[in-house]
């Protein structure tokens, strides 16, 4: 995938561009808002990365200019303010998703993944069930059933499978769960996910053979049925 | 200094009254001309009438000789400013005016060569056909009386004038004197002392009490700058340690690491101290964000009970992992003004002190009643507790206990809660019965709600 980076600080977008050259995708660089701006209309993106604090052109205005003009490409936001309501602000202007500067580099592929599956969804209808293997859920009437048996969730391990079913093979972080499933938009001191995971496992993955949720060492987890 | 003094408030206001003061005598002198000039006409006009009554008195009872006698007799009395004419057939037969076209009622008679250069005010009337009598008098003396009242007034007004305008300078140069001394304390302030304080005379008037805001202004401003500064030697302290570990393990795996294993388990370890560091560093921001105040834009009405139970879901499994129980009673409907964010991370942090804080079979209680309109939410548990001198420290920033240096933490959890509820105007607070910690949060019910 060739992802464009707007990034003014060279150390940052070196680190960035290397990550992503590891992980096999093109990257294609610029240090200014109004450069970004024009390659990214250019297009044939499969993503962008917009740093906020940019010269010439805000990554907020950039990214809302290509929203205004009908641009689909999914944005993730990178910044260093740990605003609280910089977040919001950044996925009112358009933004797909937002990344707190520093941030580990797992964090960063995981959610670029995560926003183009995204993108390449919308457009079809939401669907109704979602199956990994043998296992399936129903959104409407919240049920699950792996091997044709019935497995009772609480609300809270329903959203979180749920949420590793939506990006299945595909690695998603603690952060991200954090956010996504519980809203939280902080480090907490205790094991949360962790916990929550291994009662989910306890429920979907015991006794039932193969392992649908695995550890990602260093990143997250990911369900994957193989 | 001049344009200056002209501009100050006290000028202006001297100034303005001043002018009100002017046109008010002017007003008032213009008035009492008018009056006195209408009083003395009618007085000239009364007394004239009351000759020709003489003469006309005389003419009924004796005929014409009569009346010319005492024309003669009228002009011969003490006040030379008087004028009387008799005319028979248009001809002066009496008194001592030309014979004019005559004129009956009330009369006035501009100055000219048959009255000497006088104006005659006074009153004409026909004694019988062909018989005309006049009476009247110099109005000069009118115009006399009219002239002293201007005196008067004039006199008047250049006093109030000149004790407007002292009043004015003496009032602006003591309101510059005091906004000059204030100003002086200020620019004092900028250079650095912020010890200083703006001088209050106790007379409670609007400068003091505009002093006294500035200080109570300044108060405030030496409370968060000694905050800030004790906070950036926190800092400076903290983040030493940490960043000297992380020194040190580098420099052991330079040392002693062999092989690709021992390095990448260094390496692993490296990163997770650093991890440790960034979150210490976030969590120093995010209080001073909410010191900050303006995240009350973002806040809603919302139901605390239903977020405490949404919590305690979230940390059950947390504290079954570490042998604890987690309970809440709540009592429904109560409402405050809020933000979710920062309210779900203030009960999350109580919740996690008293998780990683407590041994194994620690009961944890969340609890939420309403106590005279407030929503009061208690996080407690019946652990080892904190002793109660240590009640008050342990809300300050990168405090931590002796007892604690070795678990998880930076030791931000309890400040950052204590900004959040006071961000909220809540008070938080650790009870003093035991047993165990009991960290108790009043919040003021929301309004549309209680």
């Amino acid at each position: 995938m060739k992802i464009l980076l707007i990034e003014d600080d060279r150390e940052t977008s070196a680190h960035i561009v290397y990550v992503l050259n590891k992980e096999g995708h093109e990257v294609e660089l610029c240090h200014d808002g109004r450069e970004g701006l024009g390659r990214a209309r250019a297009g044939g993106h499969g993503a962008l990365i917009v740093d906020r604090m940019l010269p010439r052109l805000d990554g907020l205005s950039l990214v809302r200019h290509l929203r205004e003009e009908g641009s689909q490409t999914p944005v993730l936001f990178l910044t260093t303010m740990s605003g609280l309501d910089d977040r919001v602000e950044g996925l009112q202007a358009g933004g797909d998703d937002y990344l707190v500067k520093p941030f580990a580099f797992p964090e960063l592929l995981a959610r670029v993944h995560a926003i183009t599956r995204r993108s390449q969804r919308t457009g079809e209808n939401e669907p109704v069930r979602l199956k990994a293997g043998d296992l399936e859920i129903d959104l409407i009437r919240r049920t699950v059933q792996r091997a044709g048996r019935a497995i009772e969730l609480q609300a809270q391990e329903f959203r979180l499978l749920e949420f590793l079913m939506r990006n299945i093979g595909r690695v998603v972080t603690r952060a991200m769960l954090l956010e996504k499933v519980w809203d939280l938009h902080f480090d907490p001191r205790t094991n949360i996910v962790e916990t929550h995971m291994s009662r989910l496992r306890g429920k979907v993955d015991r006794g039932f053979g193969a392992e649908l949720i695995h550890t990602v060492r260093g990143a997250g987890y990911m369900l994957r049925a193989d | 200094m001049p344009t200056r003094f002209l501009r100050t408030e006290g000028f202006r206001l001297s100034a303005l009254y001043a002018g009100i003061f002017s046109l008010s005598i002017l007003a008032l002198g213009a008035f009492v001309l008018v009056i006195t000039d209408q009083a003395l006409r009618d007085q000239i006009v009364q007394f004239s009438s009351s000759d020709i009554a003489a003469v006309r008195n005389g003419y009924v009872n004796e005929g014409v000789r009569e009346a010319r006698e005492i024309v003669h007799q009228l002009m011969a009395g003490p006040v030379s400013s008087d004028f009387y004419l008799l005319e028979q057939d248009g001809k002066a037969i009496a008194g001592n005016l030309s014979a004019m076209p005559p004129r009956t009622g009330t009369v006035d008679i501009p100055a000219t060569v048959a009255t000497g250069n006088h104006e005659v005010l006074g009153v004409g009337a026909f004694l019988a056909p062909g018989l005309y009598v006049f009476s009247g008098s110099d109005t000069a003396r009118l115009r006399m009386v009219q002239l002293h009242i201007l005196h008067v007034m004039l006199g008047l007004f250049a006093a109030a004038m000149l004790l407007a305008v002292a009043g004015g300078t003496l009032v602006s140069w003591s309101f510059l004197r005091r906004t000059d001394a204030m100003a002086r304390a200020c620019r004092d302030i900028m250079d650095g002392d912020l010890k200083l304080r703006i001088p209050v005379r106790g007379t409670k008037d609007q400068l003091d009490r505009l002093a006294e805001a500035i200080n109570e202004m300044l108060s405030r401003i030496g409370q968060l700058m000694d905050n800030l500064s004790q906070v950036s030697n926190d800092i400076a302290h903290d983040l030493r340690t940490p960043v000297t570990h992380l020194r040190h393990r580098l420099e052991r795996a330079r040392a002693d690491c062999r092989t690709p294993e021992e390095y990448a388990a260094s390496l692993e370890a490296a990163i997770t101290k650093a991890d440790e560091i960034l979150g210490l560093f976030a969590a120093l921001l995010r209080i001073a964000q909410i010191e900050g105040g303006e995240r009350r834009a973002a806040f809603t009405s919302l139901d605390l009970g239903a977020l405490l139970d949404q919590l305690r879901e979230m940390f059950d499994p947390v504290a079954e992992e570490a042998g604890h129980s987690l309970r809440l009673t709540s009592a429904p409907g109560l409402v405050i003004r809020g933000d979710r964010q920062l309210l779900t991370q203030l009960f999350s942090n109580l919740i996690e002190n008293a998780v990683v804080h407590t041994p194994p079979g620690t009961h944890i209680t969340l609890s939420l009643r309403a106590v005279s309109g407030q929503a009061v939410a208690q996080v407690s548990d019946d652990g080892p507790g904190v002793p109660v001198e240590e009640h008050e420290r342990v809300f300050r920033r990168l405090y931590r206990r002796e007892a604690s240096r070795t678990q998880p933490g930076h030791g931000l959890g309890l400040s950052l809660a204590a900004a959040i509820a006071e961000l909220h105007g809540a008070s938080i607070r650790i009870l003093k019965e035991g047993p165990g910690m009991s960290v108790e949060v009043s919040f003021p019910l929301a309004r549309d709600a209680a």
